[in-house]
């Protein structure tokens, strides 16, 4: 623990100190400092306990892979878990609370599961599923509970705002490191429209922890001066804090911007996440590589860093890692540490270099142990020491720190997400992108192009061809010399490393150890996948960024086989985590989906409707009167009322096309059942829509205006099925028809007017005579309203069974309408009715709805037997509803059926067995497909799909409901339990 | 009931207009709104139309192929949409939708970044030109849009969804209003 | 998080503009037989590779096209509007 700020460097603001707090102790850092350097100057090493043996851990990255350093950020409904501490922006105000730990992260109960070790190891799951299971629930499931997960999500409503949004451009580049700058300034000197992200909250990537300078300036002077000129071209967007996490079909790609995480109370104007879809014409991928870790003995303890990430801190934050400081190191990336270390003043202690040859160009003070290894890091929550293995000599060193780096991993997530499989690179050590991507091209460290000046170019070169071949005209941008350009080339890999003693990582997430991998390769799971499954390595929130390649190498090993053999497991998005708010954006609590709102909303609201959700609509379900308490009674009231009176019902959201054309009719003859060809101007038909299987798809009616224009109701539920069928079969069955189809279920507010006092109300508002003789059932006309104030259209059909017409008029004078309606109906006790009331009166008139048409039953099962042409040539369905199983005599068939002691009742969904069946599913006759209590009978009544039920009027059965186990003894009748005779229709 | 004074009730009526330095939102007058059905790709289904409207610039919309929405500030009397449907001819058909689709113009220099919240058509004027126009969703809600002017677009939506696409419409101008 | 779909006429749309209705299949003509017609309604092909699919572009131009998709990659060959074919062939 003794790390520290240095007195001068680092691209942090000393001016402004900020305040935060680790587990409730308050530390100061610097504006511009991220949580993990803020952390580390004030000597923080030790940040969090694994996963599963609850091992002290510390920050071992600068970025977005890092395993260790997940911390609890926020409080209340802002509390997040598993963020990063190295992505984490530090704010006045900050809290951040250590995981997996408890009591306290420096005394940790759980810190025993490294006893349980030999337990823990891979397979652990599956093997203790074998156990004995009464030891399952009581003892292994609340260990595995307690010990399981990472962080604690809050209970609270998050009170934030999210949002999500689309871009597009011909080029994006992923990535604003020397690679992406450089593809940035060519292409967005050229004029195309250029989209630059990057996920850190400055660009600039590895330039921000360069020594190097670029053309006579420090490497970041270049970069704040390469974007001073991309922030002044309007063609080019610049999204920092914006992780690119997934490339999909179309070449969109998937970034999430972290708007406002870095501040403690955003701004209640902007989301604090945006989650962006970039349609690009072509992309650049200049994500770099990742340092890779190396696999030693107590390589994670606390003071164990990548090389990088150390030099990051040293020279972006001005944060020193320790004072006696080791590198061990597989390539020259370690000496580029070596050398800014040296230059603050700190001598490294030691280098020590897989290669017996080391890097021959170092020329600084530190000692050189060529041709050697780390075996194992020695230490508890800090690391003290370190052994030596070279030629069988160990050496014990003490240090504070120290530095590893094992190669470079060129950071290809994106490259594969399309699918591509990823091909190993004996040459580079490392797996490359696949060959051959569409849309996108990689340059820079991704490319396996290695050392500043190179990627700079790069970059240049890549962009302006890809540019070039989209039509603009540029050429690549060029740069100054490049000095203290530190050039690591990919070096051998080692990961079997000699001499181990202690518990050498690979996953350290997951505490995935050397010997894991061994274990899972002996018992059969070498596979990449399987292994991956059976030791959890590469799993939960960084999914392997460091650990996947030296498993792949360990597995290789274990197997006798190249890395290229063993192969990866499949790239998927999310590079890093997305959450749940970013994903949802701005769809939720009232905009979780849209509402669609009657014309008639606010004439039922002002007359006590109650509304019910029915798919987006929202619809009347009864109205309550004062002193009415129970729905039951208003429902009651206002069928009475309809069979007594007259009620006012909206029925606006039933789907409602207008079909033209001079084959409309033609048209129509095709997609109904029965014949429409004939349908006389002025007349309304009901009619049946079966699916091509001959099933039933819908019904409704169908009025015919003029010749050549028709007007077609459908049910609520499926008015958006009816519209894409009669597109598909307009566009796509009978495009020679000349038929042309719109919606136009909301240009009409329709009001049902039923009960034997509608006419008398409705004719005080239309100005055409509609008595019986002048306008008789079935009658369908354009009509003039109100002394030619208004023009509506006029149905005269009945869901009811009563004396009823349909009245619709445009929709915006709906209300309107309505309010007169009530007015001129108050003399005649009109009362408005709701989806309830109409259900049961539609029940009671034995009219079906789709709890009878449920995509099971043909017409001649509802009794609409005569509605199937024999005589058309073809129709929707025709060829398959005279198959041999649809035509079968035991077909279940529409059927009444009311209790035999109307003081009992029975429930939609009961099964119907014979009277003294037993209650079997095997002795089942049907089931109660809707059922009401009919004020009219003053008895529970029901419609039922009962086989053979039309020859079984009178019998007496038993009703069963085997869920809640309730008998009801009935009797199956007539379905029309209202004026058989339709008598009242035609008054 | 010659005597009942009937209202027009528009479907934004209880939503107030948003007026921003960089953005604002307004419902448009209910005026008419005459959807135009023609064989795609026939000539006269392509001039038809312009001869029906009220003249304005983009008047006449391009809804689909072989389709249009003739569309203006006022009023048409159901004589007058008679008499239009009658001049269109034996092979072109008008459906009134005048109250069935409500028009909000949103316009502001920051149109494109809050539409593009919800459609994912490419509004640069490069792509989408004054005068175009297109049906898309916006959110989950599908709108016939049209730009009318460089930072003006319309968007016209069926009138039950109007409530819900102006309270999405808000929150996604919230930022710039 | 994103597929799409090119329209014919509207240009590239999210998958979420669209309706799939499934194989694009010929329709039997009525007297075509029980062994064509159990065909259409019930057997599909599933190929790996190519497949043309009826869409349909429902919040969007409402028309219904034929799209020919590779099932393996998602990629997409060509779409056509269904009635309007030799119009409107488009590859993206």
């Amino acid at each position: 623990m003794t790390s520290y700020r240095l007195q001068t460097g680092g691209l942090i603001d000393r001016q402004t100190p900020v305040s935060f707090t680790f587990d409730g102790k308050r530390m100061l850092g610097f504006e511009g400092d991220s949580l993990a350097s803020a952390l580390l100057a004030n000597g923080r090493q030790l940040i969090g306990r694994s996963f599963k043996y609850h091992r002290p851990r510390g920050i071992l990255t600068a970025g977005s892979a890092e395993p260790n350093a997940l911390m609890t950020i926020g409080r209340g409904g802002r509390t997040e878990a598993n963020t990063r501490a190295t992505m984490q922006e530090l704010y006045q105000g900050l809290e951040a609370k250590s995981q997996s730990r408890w009591p306290s992260l420096e005394f940790d109960i759980g810190a025993l599961n490294t006893l349980l070790s030999p337990f823990l190891g891979a397979g652990f799951y599956y093997k203790t599923f074998m156990w004995p299971a009464p030891l399952w629930e009581k003892l292994y499931e609340p260990f595995i509970r307690k010990a399981a997960g990472l962080g604690k999500a809050t209970y609270e409503a998050d009170p934030d705002t999210y949002e999500k949004c689309w871009a597009h451009c011909d080029l994006l580049i992923i990535g604003s490191g020397p690679t992406g700058i450089a593809a940035a300034l060519t292409s967005g000197r050229s004029g195309a429209r250029v989209i630059l992200v990057d996920e850190h909250s400055a660009s600039g990537g590895s330039l921000l922890s360069e020594t190097a300078s670029i053309g006579d300036v420090s490497a970041s002077v270049f970069v704040q001066q390469a974007m001073d000129e991309l922030h002044s071209l309007s063609n080019v967007q610049i999204l920092t804090r914006t992780t690119a996490f997934g490339w999909y079909d179309g070449n969109v790609f998937g970034a999430v911007e972290r708007v406002q995480k870095q501040v403690a109370l955003p701004n209640v104007a902007l989301p604090v996440e945006r989650l962006w879809r970039i349609v690009a014409k072509k992309a650049l991928l200049a994500s770099g590589a990742e340092e890779r870790p190396l696999v030693f003995g107590g390589n994670d303890i606390p003071g164990v860093m990548m090389a990088t990430a150390m030099r990051t801190y040293l020279n972006r934050y001005g944060v020193a890692p320790g004072k006696d400081v080791a590198i061990f190191t597989t390539n020259n990336s370690g000496y580029a540490l070596a050398n800014d270390l040296e230059a603050r003043g700190i001598v490294p202690v030691a280098i020590i270099d897989s290669r017996p040859d080391g890097n021959s160009a170092y020329a600084g003070k530190a000692r050189v142990i060529n041709g050697a290894f780390v075996s194992d890091a020695h230490g508890g929550k800090a690391l003290s020491s370190v052994s030596i293995f070279k030629s069988g000599i160990a050496e014990t060193i003490k240090v504070d720190a120290l530095a590893m780096s094992g190669g470079f991993s060129p950071v290809i997530h994106l490259a594969c997400h399309r699918g591509g499989k990823p091909i190993w690179s004996d040459e580079q050590s490392a797996f490359l992108a696949p060959n051959g991507l569409k849309g996108m091209e990689l340059a820079g460290a991704v490319a396996t192009t290695v050392g500043i000046a190179a990627c700079l170019e790069d970059g240049a070169n890549r962009a302006a061809a890809l540019i070039e071949g989209l039509g603009f005209k540029t050429s690549p941008a060029s740069f100054g010399t490049v000095e203290r350009d530190i050039v690591s080339p990919a070096a051998k890999p080692v990961w079997n490393i000699p001499g181990i003693k202690g518990k050498a990582f690979v996953d350290y997430q997951n505490d995935v150890h050397r010997e894991d991998l061994g274990i899972a390769v002996q018992e059969g799971y070498g596979h990449v996948e399987l292994a991956k499954r059976y030791t959890t390595n590469g799993m939960a929130t960084d999914q392997g960024k460091l650990s996947n390649v030296n498993a792949i190498g360990l597995l290789a090993q274990a197997r006798g086989v190249s890395p290229a053999e063993v192969g990866t497991t499949t790239f998927r998005p999310f590079y890093t985590p997305v959450s749940f708010g970013a994903l949802t954006g701005a769809y939720h609590g009232e905009h979780f989906q849209p509402v669609r709102k009657s014309p008639l909303h606010g004439w039922a609201k002002k007359n006590g409707a109650i509304f019910v959700e029915t798919g987006l609509w929202y619809r009347s379900s009864w109205f309550t009167r004062d002193g009415e308490t129970t729905w039951r009674e208003s429902v009651d009231r206002e069928v009475r009322n309809v069979r007594v009176n007259a009620g006012l019902c909206d029925v606006s959201m039933l789907g409602k096309i207008e079909i033209c054309g001079k084959d409309a009719a033609e048209f129509l003859n095709r997609v109904y059942s029965n014949a429409f060809l004939k349908l006389p101007v002025g007349k309304a038909r009901y009619g049946l829509m079966l699916r091509e299987d001959g099933m039933i798809y819908d019904d409704g009616t169908t009025s015919r205006l003029s010749e050549q224009r028709f007007f077609m109701t459908t049910t609520t539920a499926y008015a958006a099925g009816v519209m894409n069928h009669l597109e598909f079969c307009a566009q796509a069955l009978w495009p020679d028809l000349d038929v042309h189809i719109a919606s136009s279920t909301d240009q009409w507010a329709q009001m049902a007017v039923a009960g034997p006092k509608a006419r008398l109300i409705l004719q005080t508002v239309v100005d055409e005579d509609i008595s019986n003789e002048a306008f008789p059932f079935l009658g369908a006309k354009e009509v003039s309203l109100f002394g030619g104030q208004l023009h509506g259209r006029l149905l005269r059909i009945s869901f009811s069974g009563e004396l009823a017409f349909e009245l619709a008029v445009p929709a915006s004078y709906g209300e309107s309408v309505a309010d007169a309606l009530m007015e001129a109906g108050r003399n005649h006790g009109i009362q408005p009715y709701g989806v309830e009331a109409l259900s049961v009166l539609r029940i009671e008139k034995g009219h079906v709805t789709h709890n009878e048409i449920n995509g099971t039953v043909v017409p001649a099962d509802l009794g609409f037997g005569k509605m199937v042409s024999s005589t058309k040539g073809d129709f929707i369905g025709k060829a398959m509803v005279a198959r041999e199983g649809l035509t079968s005599s035991e077909r279940p068939q529409l059927v009444g059926v009311i209790p035999l002691d109307p003081n009992t009742s029975f429930r939609s969904g009961s099964h119907i067995l014979e009277k003294n069946a037993a209650a079997r599913l095997e002795n089942d006759q049907g089931y109660v497909t809707s059922s009401a209590f009919s004020p009219h009978l003053r008895s529970t009544i029901g419609l039922a799909l009962v086989k053979r039920g039309s020859e079984r009027h009178d019998e007496e059965v038993m009703i069963w409901n085997g869920i809640r186990n309730e008998f009801t003894p009935g009797r199956l009748c007539n379905p029309v339990f209202v004026d058989p005779e339709n008598e009242k229709l035609h008054v | 009931m010659s005597d009942f004074r009937l209202v027009s009730k528009p479907a934004l009526s209880d939503r107030t207009p948003i007026v921003g330095k960089h953005i604002s939102l307004e419902a448009l007058p209910e005026g008419h709104v005459i959807l135009v059905m023609g064989k795609p790709g026939a000539p006269a289904a392509e001039t038809q139309p312009v001869s029906l409207s009220d003249g304005q610039p983009n008047a006449v919309r391009t809804a689909g192929p072989g389709q249009w929405l003739v569309v203006g500030d006022q009023p048409r009397t159901q004589k007058e949409i008679e008499a239009l449907f009658t001049e269109l001819g034996a092979d072109i058909y008008g459906v009134d939708q005048s109250a069935g689709r409500v028009r909000i113009l949103v316009h502001g220099t920051m149109v494109e970044r809050v539409l593009g919240k919800g459609t994912s058509v490419d509004l640069a004027a490069t792509s989408f030109p004054v005068g175009s126009a297109t049906v898309t969703l916006i959110g989950h809600i599908a709108t016939h849009m049209t730009r009318t002017d460089v930072f003006a677009f319309e968007l016209m939506v069926l009138r039950g969804f109007a409530e819900s696409l102006w309270d999405d419409l808000l929150e996604m101008c919230k930022e710039f209003a | 998080m994103a597929s799409l779909v090119p329209c014919p006429h509207c240009g590239a749309r999210p998958k979420e503009e669209f309706t799939i209705k499934g194989a694009a299949l010929a329709r039997p003509t009525p007297d075509a037989g029980t062994e064509a017609w159990m065909d259409y309604v019930y057997l599909r092909d599933n190929p790996r590779g190519l497949y043309e699919e009826y869409w349909h572009h429902t919040s969007g131009c409402r028309r219904w096209l034929v799209v020919t998709r590779d099932t393996a990659t998602h990629d997409i060959e060509h779409s056509r509007d269904v009635a309007l074919s030799q119009l409107t062939d488009i590859r993206p």
